[in-house]
């Protein structure tokens, strides 16, 4: 069995195995240039072929999360992606126990998490739901006290860490007032520092920029880095803002249909990207002809044309090695002339949508 | 060590939103007593009591059935409300991330609500008795037990309704009907055989027992008090086992955080 990964397959640095655990081969296994990723001594968080299978109403098998595999080294920040259904929060919640996954198996920091499930949550804390992980009618101070005591965070020095906290995130003048009294960022805000002050090794944070304003999401993105910096913590980030993503992980697992499609550090994610998306000017316009014969070569082609007689610019990503002279033919055949060809700049959006349609289109 | 530090936060967590939902917690209290006026009148204006084996034709009695259905109604829709209204804010998962697991999370609730839930029923048992001129006897070292014992079927009942709840969300009509329920249960003479098998019975017999006739916790038939305590006992457990049966398929099905 091919992993989805496969559709990226194509990028040479990368190689993709899949065996099908559910015919006996075992756990789904990402190689990086042949060196296997999984057994790594340093790992904070290793997730191997976790499946989680629902029933819709109508009874019918949903796959929420399909032989899931990933890890997380300490002190990395991961990025977790994806649209929505594809199981980033469900793997998140198996993942703390919060859902009972049907298959798989979780470490942490060396321990089996359902071996030693409740007390392994001594090493892990979430945001789950933003704002709605507080009592609205107590204050940030009692939200943090009260939520760093149920894990037996308590003492005097634990407290100057809150303060400390609270200072970070901007909210020291609002330690005493009701959360329901806050704006949505700072109630935001506030439910990210009631997971922190529980000072576990391991932090999810699912949607933590969620309805936040953008000079609040960058404020947020600061401290998260220099959080994940000066505390050597490790996060796990599940986020639809891909500014956030690309600010703050290093490392980004991108999701699609509950299974994992890619796996890899975001800086060679982009530099992949970036040496696949060309911008090609064309002197005058371009034909309907030439565009037709484009779109048959190259899935997701865009041609767009100027005014009258303006110039037009073809937009192009390339998977093969021999795409760009393929091109350069069709180009030529059609009696294009080429002003200028550029790669294009990419951020992890334009990667993120790129990876799911195709993985879309392969499904 | 972690137990405690998990008790002293539920009573900090639970003292502030019981301060900040005063309003809240002083009118449920009124609206109790004022039910009780209500049957107390009714009671007055009917020429002779119902023979009852809790009430037993006395106003007595009355006042003990209504104290500890009062408790039972706290006892039971604190703990299960309280299950949904955390699902409903969003704190339930929360919750469950406690590394002692939210089993002990929600013992320490229990503890707290009836510490918290203990002084404002005296004070209405008090309200009640200067209302009917009728003074029980209120020696703390036998009712503070016996309430325990009692409220442990209620107990039970809470963790089961909680646990339906994670699975079925709106279940607020069985809610209402345990309340009758409870007062049937209070009423049923517990010569009737096998009721003292029920939850509350016996254990309002005891009650009753300790405040009308006097009897101290020690002077009590201690097969009664066994028997009462075992009866407690059984049907916290099955609630107990229930919730976690809930527990499982919530989790199963992913419903834990939802409402």
């Amino acid at each position: 069995m091919l992993m989805a990964a496969s559709s990226i397959g194509v990028w040479k640095s990368w190689e993709v195995q899949r065996l099908n655990p559910r015919e006996g081969g075992g756990a789904a296994t990402i190689l990086f240039g042949g060196a296997p990723v999984l057994s790594t001594s340093d790992g904070a968080l290793q997730v191997q072929s976790m499946t989680k299978v629902f029933r819709d109403r109508g009874g019918a098998m949903v796959r929420a999360v399909d032989g899931v595999s990933f890890e997380v080294k300490r002190g990395e920040v991961l990025g977790l992606l994806g649209p929505n259904g594809a199981g980033k929060t469900t793997s998140i919640k198996c993942i703390l126990g919060l859902m009972r996954p049907d298959s798989g198996q979780i470490t942490l920091l060396g321990q089996d998490v359902q071996a030693a499930y409740p007390r392994i949550l001594q090493k892990m804390s979430a945001v789950l739901e933003g704002s709605r992980n507080l009592y609205w009618r107590m204050s940030v101070w009692e939200n943090v006290s009260f939520f760093a005591a149920l894990h037996g965070v308590r003492s005097s020095e634990d407290q100057k860490y809150f303060g400390h906290l609270l200072k970070l995130f901007g909210l020291e003048e609002k330690r005493h007032t009701e959360v329901r009294k806050l704006s949505q960022g700072m109630k935001q805000k506030a439910s990210v520092v009631c997971a922190l002050a529980r000072r576990t090794p391991l932090v999810f944070l699912d949607e933590p920029t969620l309805g936040l304003d953008v000079e609040t999401s960058l404020e947020l993105r600061s401290v998260l880095k220099q959080l994940a910096r000066e505390e050597e913590r490790t996060f796990v980030v599940s986020s639809h803002d891909m500014d956030v993503i690309q600010d703050v992980c290093g490392r980004v697992v991108i999701m699609s249909s509950g299974r994992v499609v890619v796996d890899d550090k975001v800086s060679h994610l982009m530099s992949l990207f970036r040496t696949r998306a060309y911008r090609i000017g064309l002197r005058g316009p371009a034909s309907q002809a030439l565009e037709e014969r484009l779109a048959q070569a190259f899935a997701g082609v865009q041609v767009a044309y100027g005014d009258g007689d303006a110039d037009s610019e073809v937009r192009v990503s390339l998977s093969e090695d021999g795409d760009i002279y393929r091109l350069m033919d069709i180009l030529r055949s059609a009696d294009a002339v080429i002003d200028e060809i550029t790669h294009e700049e990419v951020d992890l959006e334009k990667v993120y949508l790129e990876i799911v349609r195709e993985e879309r289109a392969r499904s | 060590m972690m137990i405690g530090s998990v008790l002293a936060a539920v009573f900090r967590r639970d003292w502030t939103m019981m301060k900040r939902y005063i309003v809240n917690s002083v009118s449920s209290l009124v609206s109790v007593y004022m039910i009780f006026i209500l049957i107390f009148a009714g009671l007055q204006s009917v020429s002779g009591y119902v023979k009852t084996g809790a009430l037993d034709g006395s106003l007595e009695g009355t006042i003990i059935g209504f104290f500890v259905w009062t408790f039972t109604i706290y006892a039971f829709s604190n703990l299960a409300w309280n299950l949904i209204s955390e699902a409903q804010t969003g704190t339930l998962e929360q919750l469950y991330l406690a590394p002692c697991g939210f089993k002990w999370v929600g013992a320490c609730t229990i503890i707290s609500d009836f510490v918290f839930s203990f002084v404002p029923i005296m004070l209405l048992l008090i309200a009640m008795m200067a209302t009917t001129g009728r003074w029980l006897r209120v020696d703390l070292v036998s009712l503070i037990p016996l309430l325990v014992i009692t409220l442990l079927g209620a107990y039970g009942v809470g963790f089961a309704l909680g646990g339906l709840a994670l699975v079925f969300k709106r279940i607020q009509a069985l809610f209402q009907i345990m309340q009758f329920v409870f007062v049937g249960l209070l009423v049923i003479p517990t010569r009737v055989p096998g009721v003292k098998y029920l939850p509350l019975a016996l254990g309002n017999d005891l009650i009753y027992r300790t405040m009308v006739q006097g009897v101290r916790l020690w002077r009590l038939p201690i097969g009664d008090i066994l028997t009462a305590v075992a009866v407690g006992a059984a049907y916290l457990a099955a609630g107990i086992l229930v919730f976690a049966w809930c527990e499982r398929v919530a989790k199963n099905r992913g419903l834990l955080g939802h409402y």
